[in-house]
């Protein structure tokens, strides 16, 4: 049963900087190719979670930080290859690590063509005052699962009952959805799906595996970093904390904008 | 809930002493007892006070220490600014000084 589309497709270079919208993305057990595959670590960080991120400097959600050869990072090269001559299909060839060099440009305008350069760190150190180092994996540096999602009624829904209009890149997800409205008027269906398995496009499959358990990123406005606690003061009184839901990936596959969703 | 658990929840609910709280433009005075945190003392007294993880992660419960002293067991959901400005996590402080506590959730 079709249940819904994809509207917007987002994946986060840099762990906590500003996400970028691309068009279609391979999806692979570990998520989006080229999401979240650089990270700051802090070394006076939490020990279960060290990254340097909004929480520790809100303005850190303005740094926009996007990759050298964005095409190249969409979509593996033998994609049709493992797909048509290897049932249920293997592990694509993802590009090799220079690939994925990525050039960061700070709120002040700031350009360093490589996250990797020294004097980036070294500059984000003097700024805020911690020790700090780049830590880099291809298979992605989630907080919890390697895919999120969340619709566009449900960010629609909070802003409405907070008065105040609300950027869905708050939410800082991968699938931003639009369900089908005739198929239900749930705005906050997405949490109801826990437990179910979706079909996203001609090959996705993903397990949706449990609310997205919300913090402060979400007070940030993307575009100034301002904060505004009452969205997340709302969500805990009124949502229990939850916004959106994380997924597990069952088979992979590549997913586009505007992709239908399938309730299996 | 065994009678140890019962004795101990007895104990922790002698009230030493309340603090205010601010709560949508309302202001309530709130007893608290030995040892807990604002924010069980807060839901205690049967105040919808904003809270998710309880265990200072998630930053729900931040709120502005307009007055009085805290002590805070983590304070990972606080961001310097936030720290510099006073904010605090209620679901973490605990009263550590005698002066009046006033704990503002209308951020």
């Amino acid at each position: 049963m079709r249940i819904g589309t994809i509207e917007s497709i987002w994946r986060y270079p840099v762990k906590g900087m500003r996400g970028e919208e691309i068009p279609h993305v391979y999806t692979a057990y570990t998520g989006l190719m080229g999401d979240r595959i650089y990270g700051v670590v802090a070394a006076d960080g939490d020990p279960g979670h060290p990254w340097h991120t909004g929480r520790d400097q809100e303005e850190f959600v303005l740094y926009k930080a996007c990759y050298n050869a964005s095409e190249d990072l969409l979509l593996p090269s033998n994609l049709d290859a493992t797909y048509s001559e290897w049932a249920p299909g293997i592990d694509p060839l993802y590009p090799d690590a220079d690939a994925f060099k990525v050039n960061v440009e700070t709120p002040e305008g700031a350009i360093y063509d490589d996250i990797e350069n020294p004097e980036f760190i070294e500059d984000l150190e003097k700024i805020t005052g911690r020790s700090l180092r780049i830590h880099a994996s291809q298979r992605g540096i989630f907080d919890a699962r390697p895919v999120s999602l969340i619709s566009l009624s449900a960010t629609a829904k909070l802003g409405e009952e907070l008065g105040m209009h609300i950027d869905k890149r708050r939410f800082r997800a991968n699938f931003y959805i639009e369900w089908d409205r005739s198929i239900q008027d749930d705005p906050f269906y997405e949490l109801s799906l826990v437990g179910k398995t979706l079909k996203i496009g001609a090959w996705l499959e993903v397990s949706i595996v449990e609310r997205d358990p919300r913090c402060t990123m979400i007070t940030l406005d993307p575009d100034t970093a301002v904060a505004t606690p009452k969205l997340l003061q709302h969500l805990g009184r009124k949502h229990d904390g939850d916004a959106g839901v994380f997924a597990a990936v069952l088979q992979r596959g590549r997913v586009n904008k505007g992709d239908p969703i399938f309730l299996k | 809930m065994n009678q140890n658990d019962k004795e101990h929840d007895k104990a922790s609910r002698l009230i030493i002493k309340s603090f205010r709280l601010t709560l949508d433009g309302e202001n309530f005075v709130v007893p608290i007892a030995a040892g807990e945190t604002l924010l069980q003392a807060a839901l205690a007294a049967g105040i919808d006070a904003p809270h998710s993880c309880t265990q200072g992660r998630c930053g729900t419960c931040m709120s502005w220490l307009r007055n009085g002293g805290v002590l805070m067991s983590a304070t990972r959901a606080l961001s310097k600014r936030n720290i510099e400005n006073g904010y605090v996590l209620a679901c973490q402080s605990r009263p550590s000084s005698n002066d009046p506590i006033w704990l503002d959730f209308d951020l």
